[in-house]
Formats: C-alpha cells, structure tokens, sequence
C-alpha cells in the first residue's frame, strides 16, 4: 500500500544536531560534515517512508542547528513530501516577528509541509545572549506565544507587551500560505504547565519522552488531555499528542546492545550515569531488534491513548551517518509500517488524524465539519 | 498524628551515625508522644541510595526508590538528619541527597540536625554547614542540634553528656514540631499550573 497522504499517525525522527566524537574511534565530524550528514538524513528518512523530519535549535557549541528554518529550507528543496518540523524552536529566546516570518516562508517554500514545536530552552546563557532572563521564561513563553498567534491570524496587529517593543501597524509578509498558520506543537521534558499552554490553546502537545520515565510522561499527557477537554476544543482523547523516543537496532538484539553501549555510555546529556540496562527500564530506550522496538513503540498508547505523532532520536552521540541510515532502513522496513497497521487497530473514529497543513485548510474553509477551534481567545 | 522522618548519612554498618540517629529519633518520639501526639516514624538510610543518588544528578531525574524517598520526605512534618563530619562538613553523599530533591520538599519543615565525627573539634559542623543548608532550602531548624564524638559513645560526665544533649534537643524539637503542627504539602507541579493558569487568563 502506498503511503496515503495523509497518515492517521506520523512517524518520524528528530535530531539534536550535536557535533560528538564517535567514542568507537575517536574521530569528531567538523561542522560542515556534521551539517551535510544531517541532510542526508533528512533526505533518506523521506525516502524510506517517513512522515516527519525535525530538528533541534541550538545556540552553542558542540551543536550545530542554530537556524533551523535555514536547514529545513534546504531540505525543502531536496524533498517532496516529508514534513518538515523543529523540536523545538525557543519561543522565548526567539522575536515572535521573526518566528512568524520564518515559518511563513518556510510554509511556502515547503508547499505547506511546514510545522514547528515550540519550546522554552534549558540552557541559561542563552537567555541573557538574546537579550532576555531565564526566570521569565514562562511569562515570556505566554507573551511571544501570543503575540506570534496574532501575527499569523490578524492581517493588520497592534500589539503592545512587556518584553519586546510595541507594534503598530504591523502586517507580516509573506501571509501564512492558503492563510492557514503553521500547526503548532509545544514540547516538554518535565515541566506540566507546557501542557496547559497546548491545552489552553487547542495546539498539539509533544511529550519529550527521552528523558523522563514514562510515567512521568503519563502524567503530562493525562494532563494535557483533561484540559483540552475543560477548554473545549474536543474530548480528551482528541486531543493531539506526539512523543519522542530513543531507538538502536540491529536484527540480532544482542548486536544492537553490545553496539550501541559505547555510545551511551559516552552520550552527551546521560552518558556516565545510569547504566544501559538500567536506562532502558527506566525510560523508553529500546536497544534491541526490530521487533522489540516494535513491541515497546507499541506500548506507548498504553499510557498516552492513541495518538498522532511518533519521532525517533537515532542520530547522536557521535553515530556515524552510516549506522544511521542503517537505522531508517530498519525503521522504513520493518519498524513503521508494523506500527502504522497496529496502531490502526482499534484507534477510534473520533480521533483526529495527524494534522497537516491539507487538513487545516480543509478545516479552516467555511462548512468544511468540524473546525480546529476558531480562536476566539488569541487575543489575549 | 506526626509523621516524623529521619535521615541517616551514615556509611558503615554498625554506624555511629544510624545509631545517633535512632537515640535521637527515640527521644523525639518519646517527647511527643508524653505530649499525647501519636507518631509514625520511618529511618531513610542514604547508603542503599549512593547509586541512585549519583545517576539522579547525572541522568536529571530520579529512579523508583529514589522518588520514593523523596515522596516520603515531602509528606513528613518532622525531619531528624544526621551525617557524619567529612573534611569539615556534611559528607559527599549526604550533600547530594539533598542537591537532588526536588525543590520546596522541604520548605517549612521542622528539623533537628545532628552529625558524628572522629573528634569533638568538628562539632561546629552543625552551625556552618548544616544550618545553613537547611535554612537555604526554607526549613525550620530547630535551635539544639547534636554533635556526637567517638568519645562521646563512651563518656558518662554528667551534665554535657551525651544522653542528655539528646534529650535536651528532643525536648526543643518537640516543642518547635507541636507548635508548627501539620505542615502543609507544597507541590510545585500544582503551583506551576496556577501560575500558567494565571498568565493564560483562564
């Protein structure tokens, strides 16, 4: 069966984009390498099947993806029909305006295969270097938010605020394509009031789930789930929900496990820490063959509900580009088509399917069924 | 009903620190329960902990026994700690417990600190180290804390003896837990939300 256009649920990978020496054999890609890699990835996962392409934003080395839309612009251009989204992109370290304007030329260059997660940033400095405080971080999350709802929905904005100078008159250019906004996920690694802004909102809700034990993550989506309800966009279970996920396979497991660890135990973030094994169970990592990804993916909907977006991180921690086309292989072939026939079994009728750019269109033409909301509250 | 808890850094097994830990949780009980408070006490022994201590700090999030700990610590309304005296501070271990915990869990919390060391030279240990810790994380610490020395274990000076001293602090603490009563759980999660919540108007 060929790949509809538009998938019940998404499958993707999502990249941090850091610059690691390969603890195997010592040797650290240059920038320019490690860019270039990342480009190949994104090319190869739309060609083994995959849905969604994301990248991280970084403002410090050993990483690379500082401007995000500039690298998916150029993925755009190589692409056809992958979606091409961030996770995440800093709302608060960002100017709304220029989050706006990128994403719009984005949408238009891409065909509407454009969408971004957005998120705080944990990375202190980063906050004083674009001029603003940590400390506000969520204040400064709700304003930009708001403003950059107003710039995509309202031709002309007045707008004044706390953090970032007044706009009058303000029209942005190019408009949303079809003037249809760009969908919006917000992410979280821990913090439960991410879950009330998308739930507030209507928008989706990305559960990092890398990180944090499940349970944890459990929580964050139950939560987002009622509130959805409570703010009546729809019933909990329709509301939109994507997590990540840590994947390394090869078909024998114990090859995977005894390939992989040097990686772990030398990764960036949680390397040095708690062991594979113990990782493993603690958090969705699954190093093993593609039958046990399969097994534990599938187990997500357990304590997420059914849901429409799916990313893996397969390319860190100083793996070389040829392992990890290795590993969209295995998830082009083996892995995701599994998943999408078994995660189509006995998902409800009521349940949105993955939003995209087609289907908000379809929503937003007058008569067209049941609306992604009318945004009557972005003006606040 | 008080929920007291008790913290013991001690590393080695017998420990003086467990065992300066169980005196004062003794007197502690004892005191309130003259007073006609029913207690329920448990011992959080840090050392079964080291290792999910350190992955905690490395990793940034805690494992199932280590939230547990954490759980039982947020709901107590009395806390004894006690540590052994290392390089003329809390030990290493000790320290990081409370470095982990997740922020608040000990606000407003009465606590009796108390430490053991290899001499009675360090018994300052309590006043510029663990004070000031547990007055940066917004506990109530109560003003007699309990220094043991080795020597202490085996002295029977009447006055400044050891059994006395941890009698004088039990009476202290127990007044200072009475007088507090029920503390109030804090829970951050729940105060994040009502600050979204406020931000978003809704």
């Amino acid at each position: 069966m060929a790949p509809s256009p538009a998938p019940a649920m998404q499958f993707g990978v999502f990249t941090v984009g850091d610059v690691t020496t390969d603890p195997t054999t010592g040797t650290t890609p240059g920038e320019a390498r490690r860019i270039s890699d990342t480009v190949a990835i994104a090319r190869k996962a739309e060609e083994v099947g995959l849905d969604v392409f994301a990248t991280g934003e970084h403002h410090n080395p050993p990483f690379v993806p500082s401007s995000p839309t500039t690298l998916l612009g150029h993925i755009a251009a190589l692409t056809e029909r992958i979606v091409l989204s961030t996770a995440t992109t800093l709302i608060t370290t960002n100017d709304p305006v220029k989050i706006a304007e990128d994403f719009s030329v984005l949408q238009h260059l891409s065909g509407g295969r454009a969408d971004l997660m957005l998120g705080r940033g944990n990375t202190g400095p980063v906050y004083p270097w674009f001029g603003q405080d940590i400390r506000q971080a969520m204040p400064l999350t709700v304003e930009n938010y708001g403003l950059l709802r107003r710039l995509w929905r309202e031709e002309v904005v007045d707008w004044e605020g706390t953090f970032r100078s007044p706009l009058q008159g303000f029209t942005l250019a190019p408009r949303p394509l079809d003037d249809v906004p760009p969908f919006v996920w917000h992410a979280s690694i821990r913090t439960p009031a991410v879950a009330e802004l998308a739930a507030h909102f209507g928008d989706g809700f990305f559960a990092n789930h890398i990180f944090w034990p499940a349970s944890h993550t459990r929580r964050l989506v139950e939560l987002y789930r009622q509130r959805f309800e409570h703010y009546g966009h729809g019933s909990a279970r329709q509301a939109v929900v994507g997590l990540g996920g840590q994947v390394f396979m090869r078909r024998n497991s114990q090859d995977a496990v005894n390939e992989f660890r040097p990686y772990f135990d030398n990764a960036p973030v949680y390397g040095h820490g708690p062991s594979l094994e113990d990782f493993s169970a603690l958090t969705p990592l699954t190093v093993g063959s593609p039958a046990q990804v399969v097994e534990r993916t599938l187990g997500f909907r357990e304590y997420a509900g059914d849901y429409q977006r799916q990313l893996f991180l397969i390319d860190h921690a100083g793996l070389p580009l040829k392992t990890v086309l290795e590993q969209l292989d295995l998830l082009g072939e083996e892995v995701v088509p599994v998943l999408r026939e078994e995660f189509a079994v006995g998902r409800p009728a009521d349940v949105p399917p993955a939003p995209t750019h087609a289907l908000l269109r379809e929503r937003s033409t007058p008569g067209a069924g049941a609306a992604a909301g009318p945004d009557s509250d972005a003006k606040d | 009903m008080t929920n007291l808890v008790t913290i013991s850094g001690g590393l080695r097994r017998p420990s003086s620190t467990r065992l300066l830990a169980d005196r004062l949780e003794a007197a502690v009980r004892a005191e309130l329960e003259s007073g006609g408070v029913a207690v329920e006490s448990a011992v959080l022994e840090l050392r079964p902990l080291g290792h999910d201590i350190m992955d905690a700090m490395l990793a940034g999030f805690p494992s199932e026994p280590l939230e547990e700990a954490f759980a039982r610590l947020g709901e107590a309304d009395a806390v004894i700690a006690v540590t052994p005296a290392f390089n003329a501070s809390f030990s290493g271990l000790f320290k990081s417990f409370f470095d982990v915990l997740p922020e608040e869990t000990l606000s407003d919390m009465p606590v009796l600190i108390a430490a053991t060391g290899g001499t009675e030279r360090h018994s300052l240990v309590l006043e510029h180290a663990l004070r000031p810790m547990f007055s940066h994380l917004h506990a109530i610490v109560s003003p007699r804390g309990v220094y043991a020395a080795t020597e202490d274990f085996g002295t029977a000076s009447a006055g400044s003896a050891l059994g006395d001293r941890v009698t004088a602090a039990a009476f202290d603490f127990a007044r200072l837990v009475t007088s507090c009563g029920q503390r109030v759980r804090r829970d951050t999660d729940d105060e994040e939300l009502a600050g979204m919540r406020a931000l978003l108007g809704s």
